[in-house]
């Protein structure tokens, strides 16, 4: 489990976004799996600082990103909790992202190379 | 726990201008990372701040007391520095065990436990002699009496120094599990910038005798761009801002752009914009030859 985990935040770190946004999308994306039930225990800033060998601030930044949206919450004195509702609220989001993050790119990606609106829908529906 | 503060610190070794009027403030509970060039003064103004080595002028405050000759301000201070296998008179034979007396005398905080059980994790026996160490061995020692050391504020000179890539993950492990779990300061110096990026709270540039930038980590990459394109198209979108460390191939132009709180890139040029690393924003404001 620790070993996988490591692998994935290097292959991230490899990107272009900001360390703690990278934290806040593996816990999303734990949650998405069933990794990381709803109600179950995340790991706290700590543990997450050190699992990755990032700066606690840093971990609880994206943390609190989470907290923010209300896909985790805090007990006091015990840690924190995945919210109940978090795996639609995290699909919902990544859904309304995905426009955005993935076929606009893709859009004018393939106009760029001279591929028509059709050949792109061809290409989706044999992929 | 304790701040920091260096105030126009100045340093020569005879006619050579090391420091050239340093000001510097270091706040307690991160992990700052200290980074610059072969010989810009990194461990000089390291051993300045902690009353090891005596500045020209200015002053260096440890919660507002100034900190040479006393006591009560240095019992805050570690500055864990690279071991010597030689001394004047030979050989260093002292064993790391003794080097750990000295600690614990020397530290008021110290604690034998963590020092003997992070020397074990290590794999070396404390009764080893000191010039029978490698490199990598030097540094673990340096680390263990500095996370030892329990001292509010723990300056690492290039602890990695000589440490293979396991560990070095290893020592950043050990290095935010202890940080997160007592609130300590940490001052790192190092030149393997982009592993310990992550690690570090806030980055500190020392360039020809003086702090080029002290700034969160994040937030400094945050605002280091790179941009590319064609030479006309990258000057005028980066007209008026902070342009560094220009590269021409052909017509096309590469420059790093240091952004100001407020400015941006000016919109409507074909130009690519890249996010830098630390590293590599490091190598385009300090890289240039002096």
């Amino acid at each position: 489990m620790q070993e996988e985990r490591r692998t994935r935040v290097y292959e991230l770190l490899a990107h272009d976004k900001s360390i703690y946004l990278q934290i806040s999308e593996m816990i999303e994306t734990d949650i998405m799996r069933g990794i990381l039930e709803e109600e179950s225990r995340v790991p706290s800033t700590n543990e997450l600082a050190k699992l990755y060998a990032i700066n606690p601030a840093t971990a609880a930044k994206g943390v609190n990103i989470l907290v923010d949206e209300q896909i985790i919450y805090k007990k006091r004195g015990i840690g924190m909790f995945v919210s109940p509702g978090a795996k639609d609220r995290i699909l919902q989001k990544r859904r309304s992202m995905f426009y955005e993050n993935y076929v606009k790119g893709l859009v004018v990606e393939a106009e760029s190379l001279g591929i028509s609106k059709e050949e792109l829908i061809n290409m989706i529906q044999e992929s | 726990m304790a701040t920091l503060v260096c105030e126009n610190i100045v340093k020569n070794y005879k006619d050579k201008k090391v420091l050239e009027g340093v000001n510097l403030e270091i706040e307690q509970g991160k992990i700052y990372g200290l980074i610059g060039r072969n010989g810009v003064g990194k461990t000089t103004l390291l051993s300045i701040m902690t009353a090891q080595n005596p500045a020209t002028s200015g002053q260096v405050y440890c919660d507002g007391e100034r900190v040479w000759e006393n006591r009560k301000a240095l019992d805050h201070l570690c500055f864990s520095r690279e071991i010597n296998t030689m001394t004047p008179l030979g050989p260093n034979t002292l064993k790391i065990k003794e080097y750990f007396r000295v600690a614990k005398a020397l530290y008021p905080n110290w604690d034998q436990k963590m020092a003997e059980e992070l020397i074990e994790h290590f794999g070396i026996s404390i009764k080893k002699k000191i010039n029978k160490l490698s490199k990598g061995m030097l540094s673990m020692v340096t680390i263990a009496i500095g996370l030892a050391s329990k001292a509010d504020i723990t300056i690492l000179d290039e602890p990695v120094a000589g440490l293979d890539v396991v560990a070095r993950e290893d020592f950043y492990r050990i290095l935010v599990e202890e940080q997160a779990s007592t609130g300590r300061t940490f001052i790192i110096s190092t030149h393997i910038i982009e592993e310990a990026a992550a690690v570090f709270e806030e980055v500190i540039f020392l360039d020809r005798g003086n702090v080029l930038l002290k700034s969160n980590t994040e937030e400094l990459l945050s605002r280091a761009l790179h941009v590319t394109g064609d030479a006309d198209a990258v000057d005028a979108a980066t007209e008026g801002l902070n342009c560094h460390h220009a590269e021409m191939m052909g017509r096309s132009k590469g420059v790093t752009v240091l952004l100001e709180p407020g400015q941006q890139l000016k919109e409507g040029y074909d130009v690519t914009v890249q996010p830098l690393s630390l590293q590599n924003l490091f190598v385009a404001l300090c890289g240039k030859e002096a």
